[in-house]
């Protein structure tokens, strides 16, 4: 009885399994598909042989390189320069006493509670009129902090005794001495952690970039995708191949460091 | 520079922003190469003062002097002190070498890293961790790390070294071995050093200079000897010695001394009234015609010496003696005070004999 | 100390500066255009006529009944189905990494990719989906051009999305259940199933309760899965439209700012009044 039960439990789970992994193969292998083979019936599993000039194709129809390019610039300069921002104020929290400090933590947690797609609008009127369309600049201010992964570090450090900071004001090290000899190689899977969880959101980001670019030679990949997909028409193959270049990417760094972005997950997550 | 006023607290106060007042009014000095013994129970103050001492806090009002000059508006790196936290406080990700030179990588006077080198090693030959150069502090044991912990302090070459409880966290074997170390290594070096415990027995043993604090005042200042045979008040009597000292209410008249249980010639011109009279354990011995009625209910060995815990009236008491007096649990004995070996102490706790 | 004063300020700097320019900023800027018209460059004060328009405007009753409707399917079938597999997980092989990681995928994964990826599958004609329905006899409607089941499609490919972090949550949860309650259990001759019951759930109401009411809020935020799934449109004729595709268009295409920013506050009035029901919720079940 109790083995039948075991043997349902992994029935669905490997059912389960399947599922949510399918979508990822046909990608990859639909993206290596010819044309009919995408659109015949009984569905294709394996493509015959590997159309790798779909891909040619796809670069050739699109300019990809540079949709890639600017993604990895975007979601590189987020995930560094928010990183930088919110290691600070994290160490300002959690280290320095000054007044205000109360009022300054429940506004910025507030401000947590605000969702992005309620402000997401008139910060495209800010950029507009800071005449910073269709720029690097434009994509990425609005996350050059976050007061989400402030928080997340916050904890992170706040679990570092204060008998370290004050060693090291006795030591003659200066606050910019103790973040980074000490608070930083100290934290290190924390922020990597952090950078790994940016670096992904920056790399799928879709609604900002939709709003605050129009020319092809600025967009992200995920907006490149999407006009690809639209222009493409009926080219299933090129359109999977094209999702397959976009999300490629974050798979190989997801498998690579499963361990830390889960965790990081579900750390962040609990903390509320 | 003034020898005798190395380090000078006037008037200290100390009211936290939660209004909780942890000093209320704090003066003392300490000579220099002393190695003082800042001593008192959890929340009495002590290590609040070690921390305006290091400038990590500072103080409501009053003055801290240095040498001769006031250090309450300098940062705590331009101190010249150096500091050994309870915990510790070693940078995990720095080995042991690392961490000794860390102070003398950083800050105004940074020396060059072969420079900081050879003066870390210097010090770690000092304090025997020669050899752990190379280890992470979370592979050492406590008696180690304390060590690393002295020497990251030392290796500054400070005027002043300030300790918060520093044995804590040892077992006991270990702590009597370290604080013997410690009080060698800082005679060695010649520093005058700051030591905080609870620790009465680790004041007595070490300091040449005790202080107690209570309740945000000092209750006395002064050789561990002096705590001991001359206590100001019942706090300091209660606090210092091991065991505890016996506290009886008696009443003082006609130069007698009553209690519910036994009565005492005392000739003095004290004046009359009820008072806490306390005598130490090794001031009360066994003897026939003593004129306390006692019942003897248990027996503990402490080496050369045991404990004799009596009841007289229904409160317990206890009575150091020699291993050679025979006597057993159950047994009645009298008891009598050695000589006029004891302490009166009025109604405010204040000694009066 | 003193000095620490405008030091600290000077750390916070950039935080504080971009979080007023970037996020308190703008909530009251959509506050005011939400009572102003015409195109973003000339705005006049309008008074409460966007809101009269949204609130007569079928299209955003329609986009909200959506929002509403996802919520409450999408939400709990999502939530059961994570509650499940984690048990299964966490019972049958503790210690396996190779499931969990599988089922996080996609979380890390692009939506708008994995959505064309999607669409393919959902194809009525050539979709894998339809090919194994019919294999079974079972009917195999149209799930994408069909606007009748466009809002079924986006369930199913919400449950699809949001598995990912409702097990990964879960999974952490379940391993902070003291592992001595089941000992215990065992000992007095509890079965799995009791023990499921009678300890599982219980010891998981704060992070259902979590979930739930993260997902919700989360599930009024939806865009880019419809986007992605119908390339670019809310669905055939505007069948799958939710309550921020109202607002982009109204933004965007349409060139009402004001009107859009109208529904805004009212989709940040929703949000917020979740979020408060949250705290409420969690204070209530934290109590426990």
């Amino acid at each position: 009885m109790e083995k039948l039960k075991t043997g349902i439990a992994w029935l669905i789970l490997i059912f389960f399994a399947i599922i949510t992994i399918y979508p990822f193969i046909y990608m990859i292998l639909g993206g290596l598909m010819s044309f009919q083979e995408t659109t015949i019936i009984p569905p294709t599993l394996v493509p015959k042989h590997f159309n790798w000039s779909n891909y040619t194709q796809v670069f050739k129809q699109a300019p990809f390189a540079q949709y890639f390019i600017n993604t990895l610039i975007v979601a590189t300069t987020t995930t560094v320069v928010s990183l930088f921002t919110s290691l600070l104020g994290a160490f300002a929290l959690v280290n320095l006493k000054f007044k205000g400090k109360k009022t300054i933590e429940v506004l910025l947690l507030s401000l947590l509670m605000v969702p992005g797609e309620a402000i997401i609008f008139t910060n495209y009127n800010t950029i507009a009129q800071m005449g910073l369309l269709n720029t690097y600049l434009g994509l990425v201010l609005p996350f050059l902090t976050s007061i989400f992964y402030m928080y997340y570090l916050r904890s992170y450090f706040g679990s570092i005794s204060d008998t370290i900071y004050k060693a090291s004001m006795i030591d003659g090290a200066s606050d910019w001495n103790y973040i980074w000899r000490i608070l930083v190689p100290m934290s290190k899977g924390g922020l990597f952690t952090v950078g790994l969880l940016s670096f992904i959101s920056g790399w799928n980001s879709f609604l900002w970039p939709l709003l605050v670019t129009n020319e092809d030679s600025m967009r992200l990949l995920n907006n490149g995708l999407t006009a690809f997909a639209s222009d493409a028409g009926s080219q299933t193959q090129l359109q999977l191949a094209a999702a397959t270049l976009t999300v490629l990417p974050i798979l190989i760094i997801y498998f690579i460091f499963r361990k830390q972005i889960i965790r990081g997950v579900v750390r962040n997550d609990l903390k509320g | 520079m003034n020898q005798e006023n190395f380090v000078e607290v006037k008037n200290l106060r100390k009211v936290y922003d939660n209004g909780h007042v942890a000093l209320e009014d704090v003066s003392f000095s300490v000579k220099k190469g002393d190695l003082v013994c800042l001593l008192g129970p959890s929340g009495c103050g002590k290590t609040t003062m070690l921390n305006m001492l290091a400038g990590l806090l500072s103080p409501t009002s009053g003055d801290i002097l240095f040498g001769g000059k006031s250090v309450v508006k300098v940062a705590p790196k331009d101190r010249q002190i150096g500091y050994v936290f309870q915990n510790y406080a070693l940078y995990p990700h720095m080995t042991v070498l690392e961490n000794v030179m860390f102070p003398l990588t950083v800050g105004k006077n940074k020396k060059t890293k072969a420079e900081a080198k050879k003066i870390a090693e210097k010090y770690m030959q000092l304090t025997q961790i020669t050899e752990l150069a190379s280890q992470k502090p979370g592979s050492l044991s406590g008696g180690q790390q304390q060590r690393v912990a002295i020497t990251r302090a030392l290796v500054q070459e400070p005027k002043i070294l300030l300790m918060d409880e520093p044995l804590s966290n040892l077992d006991a074997r270990l702590r009597l071995k370290i604080r013997e170390e410690i009080r060698t290594l800082v005679k060695e070096v010649g520093i005058t050093t700051l030591f905080v415990t609870h620790d009465q027995e680790e004041a007595l043993s070490i300091g040449d200079q005790i202080i107690l604090f209570n309740q945000g005042f000092i209750q006395q200042d002064g050789s561990g000897q002096s705590f001991y045979l001359d206590p100001v008040n019942q706090f300091v009597a209660n606090f210092i010695g091991n065991p505890v000292i016996n506290n009886f209410e008696v009443n003082l008249q006609n130069g007698k001394l009553t209690n519910e249980a036994f009565q005492l010639d005392f000739a003095n011109d004290i004046a009359a009234g009820d008072y806490t009279m306390s005598i130490r354990p090794e001031n009360l011995e066994i003897k026939e015609d003593g004129p306390i009625k006692a019942d003897v209910f248990d027996i503990e060995l402490i080496g050369r010496e045991k404990i004799v815990k009596v009841k007289i009236n229904g409160e317990q008491y206890r009575v150091l003696t020699d291993l050679t007096v025979d006597v057993a649990a159950g047994q009645q004995v009298n008891l009598a005070v050695k000589g006029q070996k004891f302490f009166l102490f009025d109604r405010s706790g204040k000694r009066v004999f | 100390m003193k000095t620490n004063q405008k030091k600290a300020w000077l750390f916070l700097a950039p935080t504080i500066i971009l979080s007023a320019v970037f996020s308190i900023w703008p909530i009251f800027r959509a506050l005011t255009m939400s009572f102003q018209g015409g195109p973003l460059i000339n705005l006049t004060f309008n008074g409460i006529s966007n809101y009269q328009y949204i609130f007569s405007d079928p299209e955003f009753w329609t986009a909200m009944k959506n929002t509403i409707i996802y919520s409450i399917f999408a939400v709990p079938v999502a939530l059961m189905i994570s509650v499940m597999l984690s048990w299964f997980m966490y019972s049958k092989l503790k210690n396996s990494s190779f499931f969990e990681t599988t089922f996080f995928m996609p979380y890390v994964t692009s939506t708008v990719a994995i959505g064309i990826v999607f669409r393919y599958i959902f194809n009525g004609d050539y979709g894998m989906l339809n090919f194994i329905l019919r294999f079974l006899h079972l009917p195999a409607p149209s799930w994408i051009d069909d606007p009748s089941m466009s809002l079924i499609t986006l369930i199913i490919f919400g449950v699809w999305t949001s598995l990912a972090f409702d097990i990964v949550i879960l999974m952490g949860a379940l391993r902070n259940i003291d592992p001595s309650f089941y000992e215990i259990a065992d000992m007095y001759g509890a079965t799995s199933r009791e023990q499921f019951w009678r300890i599982t759930i219980p010891q998981l109401v704060p992070t259902l309760a979590f979930l739930l009411t993260m997902n919700i809020i989360g599930a009024f935020k939806i865009y880019t899965q419809v986007y992605a799934l119908f390339n670019g449109q809310a669905g055939v004729g505007n069948s799958a439209s939710t309550a921020v595709f109202y607002i982009y268009n109204k933004f965007q295409i349409a060139g009402t700012p004001g009107v859009a920013m109208a529904a805004t506050v009212v989709l940040f009035l929703v949000i917020m009044f979740t979020t408060f029901l949250q705290r409420k919720l969690m204070k209530k079940v934290g109590d426990y």
